[in-house]
């Protein structure tokens, strides 16, 4: 049977309230007894707190407390509890929270904040991630080692500021580098950067005497939220309410936890009043959670027929003051910074290392564009040593059907179509002639392919309620969190698909509350077209039976002689039908006698039998499923700026099934100007002492339209799977993956200069062009 | 308190300004509950607090409400009367340029600005315009494409 709403372009659902100004985002939030927090930051990235006075402060005019860590017992956290709501004997980021006024209102709370006077006692500090997992750094956490954590995951170093080491062995890398003609080795640079979503960090919450807690936060993660606040209070999460508006962006900066226990912790202080507290934009360049920082040196060796022989791989993330966000992202990037290619032993070690910076957090692609950045540039080293042309160097080692990946997972031929996608950017990008160098521009062309697997919980699962109304209408409840990409939208399609009733009789509730909502892991990891979808096809095939059942109590017969086709149950004889709506509630004869039962059906997913790496080996299942892709580029360099444009910027993936072809255009597109904003101008830099230089948009530029490729070519291959509903996998940080090396390939191409540390500004091309000349 | 008088969407309103650095966006977002402009950076530079003050498009952010007394403002919510959508909201819609919505807004009353004073604004005036906006989901395409689709919807 053909498909009706899965595969086209069906209008975004949160379309009209965001056009007419109608959404509501958390600072558009208000509730009863209201006040408003300000924070005082320690602008000094390492020092221990000698004194804090406040009593001049809340002395001031509207201010109804000033909170402090002093006496704060608190750690919190998911897997590793390193980090205080705020800072209590010392702080260890510029960034850090060290006093929070509150007041009747915004202007009164900051006010109050300038008659706080805070002495420190400064401590050295350390930005670099090598640096401070080197002998004789300045130690950033005394009990790094002794917090309490979940041991099978995190691996501290005791003594060190090495929170978590992960380390991959899978084969020989000796034996592999000796079968190799040719090896290439070099160190990378991915730096720290700012998620940058439009809408900053906010949060509004309310403390009763009873222990309860109720907020709402602009936040990716309601049940993580909620159960962290719990465990933060010694309360059951009975007792914790968490609201979810709609998110203005994510990419990952607000996911897990940011900046909600501090502002309960304040909230903790005035119980039976809500505490607002939206952070400025320069806060949420020093004071939430920013993405990378990673420094690597990757090898990797081939035979002279292009076959790879072995990889070896050092990360060290600079992961800021605290470690509970950024552990697992460390793990993945040495799960994954193979990229889709099947190297046959394997050695990586990844250090998450505390530094004085501010704490590092899922960032669109979760270690994948980090590490891939290496593996995806060495390639294009690797193919000119080779002389070969780069497509049949990658060809020749995909990950393909049979093939294993570094945690010895075997793929099969499901998992996606590699080969066509590279074909696809191929014919876009290379089967054209290349314009020649002429007196203002060189010209460049470049590759990288990608895959990207969802590090998630091994638990990880979504839950979907449903309901039919007597019309036939059809409420969806489930907690996916829409932050753009268009999970409202897409799921509102697979309901309506997998019941065949008209797409406008389908609500699915936007507002996640933990009160209402069934559980769902959290809103990460582009998995709720995958996982959520699941969810719903199975909620939708229960209500179906259900339908039947009472159809079948109403005509008098077997179940099995009713059929479905979205409105009509026949029986044998087409004449006798009911719609949807008669059998939603069970059915109602003439004289008010009803029968059956009233439809309410559950469905869930749970990703299926993954779990955490092996301690010895760092192998096993802990990758759910993957998706693939393949990216190109053809650019221009002003030879008298070293200016990059990028002139055509080709992208083809394999999400199994285009659900939405709009919305996933529009996935693929945002992610690539996001890579090419990493890949060529964002960098959070940071002053002498240790604060951080570019605070907001304008020193720190992130893509504008003018940025943006001339031409952009988007192509999707679907490959049938069992995995996705409807075939459809995850397809949202992935178009990030691969724009970094896929444009310094092209820039080595145009220029011949190996660029490994990003962003390559057009002041590094010129020193660059300068110095070969 | 010290007061200021404002006409925004055709409704004349006195608010009171509290001491301290209280913006335009402060007064349509906090007293006239007009949160269709968005507070993104501060410091004008995302545009999502833009809206239309004495006929030209202004970051709302930047502007001292003081300095907004007397004036005139349109904001997205009163570009269409409740009932039937703006030709440049339903672009936006048709062509797919809102993913998160927190820049649309803003970029929507650009838009406002740019069409009804030059209707026949070329490719490259339009995208002069839509430079003053970030927006982190999009890359952009599907908003260029919004603004011309509204463009002929206007004509």
């Amino acid at each position: 049977m053909g498909l009706k709403y899965v595969g086209k372009a069906v209008t975004r659902v949160d379309a009209l309230q965001k056009v007419t100004g109608t959404a509501t985002y958390i600072d558009d939030v208000k509730v009863p007894r209201l006040l408003y927090a300000k924070v005082l930051r320690a602008g000094i990235p390492h020092a221990k707190i000698f004194s804090i006075e406040t009593s001049e402060a809340e002395a001031m005019p509207g201010v109804i407390k000033v909170v402090t860590g002093k006496n704060c017992k608190i750690l919190f956290g998911t897997c590793l509890w390193d980090q205080p709501p705020l800072a209590v004997d010392k702080v260890r980021h510029a960034g850090e929270a060290v006093a929070v006024a509150v007041a009747k209102t915004r202007l009164q709370a900051e006010a109050a904040l300038k008659k706080i006077k805070v002495k420190y006692d400064p401590l050295p500090f350390v930005l670099d991630a090598i640096e401070a997992a080197s002998k004789g750094a300045p130690i950033i956490h005394d009990r790094n080692g002794e917090y309490k954590s979940v041991e099978y995951v995190v691996h501290p170093i005791k003594g060190t500021n090495i929170f978590h080491h992960y380390k991959l062995r899978n084969g020989d890398t000796d034996k592999g580098f000796t079968e190799a003609d040719v090896v290439v080795e070099e160190n990378f640079n991915f730096p720290i950067s700012s998620h940058c979503a439009i809408e900053p960090h906010g949060a509004v919450c309310r403390f009763q005497s009873d222990g309860s807690i109720e907020i709402w936060a602009a936040n990716q993660a309601p049940f993580v939220l909620r159960d962290v606040l719990a465990d933060m209070f010694r309360v059951p999460t009975a007792k914790v309410r968490v609201h979810i508006p709609y998110l203005g962006g994510g990419f990952g900066g607000k996911s897990d936890i940011c900046i909600e226990p501090l502002i309960a912790y304040v909230a903790s202080f005035v119980p039976g009043y809500a505490v607002k507290l939206i952070l400025t934009r320069r806060e949420v360049f020093t004071s939430s959670l920013v993405g990378r920082g990673m420094k690597g040196r990757m090898k990797i060796g081939a035979r002279r027929d292009g076959t790879f022989t072995a990889l070896e791989a050092e990360m060290y993330f600079s992961d800021g003051a605290y470690g509970d966000t950024s552990w697992p992202v460390c793990t993945v990037a040495g799960h994954n910074c193979t990229g889709p290619y099947h190297f046959p032993n394997v050695a990586t070690d990844v250090y998450g290392v505390y530094t004085n910076s501010p704490p590092v957090g899922a960032f669109r692609g979760y270690g994948h564009p980090e590490g891939q950045f290496m593996v995806g540039r060495l390639i294009d080293m690797l193919a000119r040593k080779l002389d070969m042309p780069i497509w049949e160097v990658m060809k020749k080692n995909f990950l393909s059907e049979g093939k294993k990946n570094a945690l010895g997972q075997t793929i099969t031929k499901s998992h996606g179509d590699l080969y066509q996608c590279l074909d696809e950017v191929k014919k876009a990008v290379f089967d054209t002639r290349k314009p020649d160098e002429d007196e203002r521009y060189f010209y460049g062309r470049g590759m990288a392919a990608m895959m990207k697997s969802p590090k998630m919980a091994t638990h990880s699962s979504s839950g979907c309620q449903l309901k039919i109304s007597a019309d036939g209408s059809v409420f969806i409840n489930l907690a996916g969190i829409e932050m753009g990409q268009g999970c409202l939208t897409v799921f509102t399609q697979m309901a309506a698909e997998a019941l065949r009733v008209p797409i406008e009789k389908i609500r699915i509730y936007q507002e996640v509350d933990t009160q209402f909502s069934p559980w769902d892991w959290q809103t990460v990891a582009s998995m709720q077209t995958y996982r959520g979808g699941r969810a719903i096809l199975q909620a939708c095939e229960r209500a179906i039976e259900q339908l039947k059942a009472n159809a079948a109590e109403a005509f008098g017969c077997s179940i099995q002689e009713i059929e479905y086709d979205g409105e009509l149950f026949h029986h044998g004889d087409p004449s006798r039908k009911l719609s949807i709506g008669q059998l939603a509630r069970g059915y109602m004869f003439e004289n008010g006698l009803t029968i059956g039962v009233p439809v309410h059906t559950t469905g869930s997913y749970r990703v299926q039998g993954v779990i955490e790496p092996d301690l010895e080996t760092g192998m096993g299942n802990a990758a759910g499923s993957w998706t693939f892709g393949c990216q190109a580029a053809e650019i221009r360099i002003e030879k008298a700026s070293g200016k990059v444009e990028v002139l055509h910027f080709a992208s083809a993936f394999d999400p199994g099934k285009v659900v939405n072809p709009q919305t996933c255009r529009g996935q693929v597109v945002g992610g690539v100007v996001q890579g090419m904003g990493a890949a060529l101008m964002e960098k959070i830099e940071f002053k002498e002492d240790g604060t951080i230089k570019n605070q907001n948009f304008g020193p720190y530029r992130i893509p504008r339209i003018k940025d943006i490729p001339k031409k952009l070519t988007v192509k999707f291959v679907e490959t049938p799977n069992e995995e996705g509903p409807w075939s459809a996998k995850p397809i949202a940080e992935h178009p990030i993956v691969a724009v970094a090396p896929t444009i310094l390939n092209a820039i080595r191409d145009a220029t011949g200069v190996d660029f490994n540390q990003i962003p390559v500004t057009a002041d590094i091309i010129l020193k660059a062009l300068k110095e070969d000349e | 308190m010290p007061t200021i008088t404002l006409k925004v969407n055709g409704a004349l309103h006195t608010v009171e300004i509290e001491e301290g650095r209280v913006t335009l966006l402060d007064v349509l977002r906090e007293k006239l509950d007009l949160t269709g402009a968005k507070l993104g950076c501060g410091v004008g530079q995302c545009g999502s607090c833009t809206v239309i003050m004495n006929g030209e498009a202004v970051t709302s952010c930047t502007i001292l409400a003081k300095n907004a007394d007397s004036a005139e403002i349109l904001t997205v919510e009163g570009l269409s009367d409740g009932y039937a959508l703006h030709p440049i909201q339903e672009a936006f819609i048709e062509a797919g340029a809102v993913q998160c919505g927190f820049c649309t807004p803003g970029l929507i009353m650009r838009t406002y600005d740019l069409l009804t004073k030059n209707p026949d604004a070329s490719n490259e005036e339009i995208v002069e315009a839509l430079n003053k906006h970030l927006c982190r989901c999009t890359g952009y395409e599907t908003i260029l494409e919004a603004v011309k689709l509204a463009q002929s919807k206007m004509q």
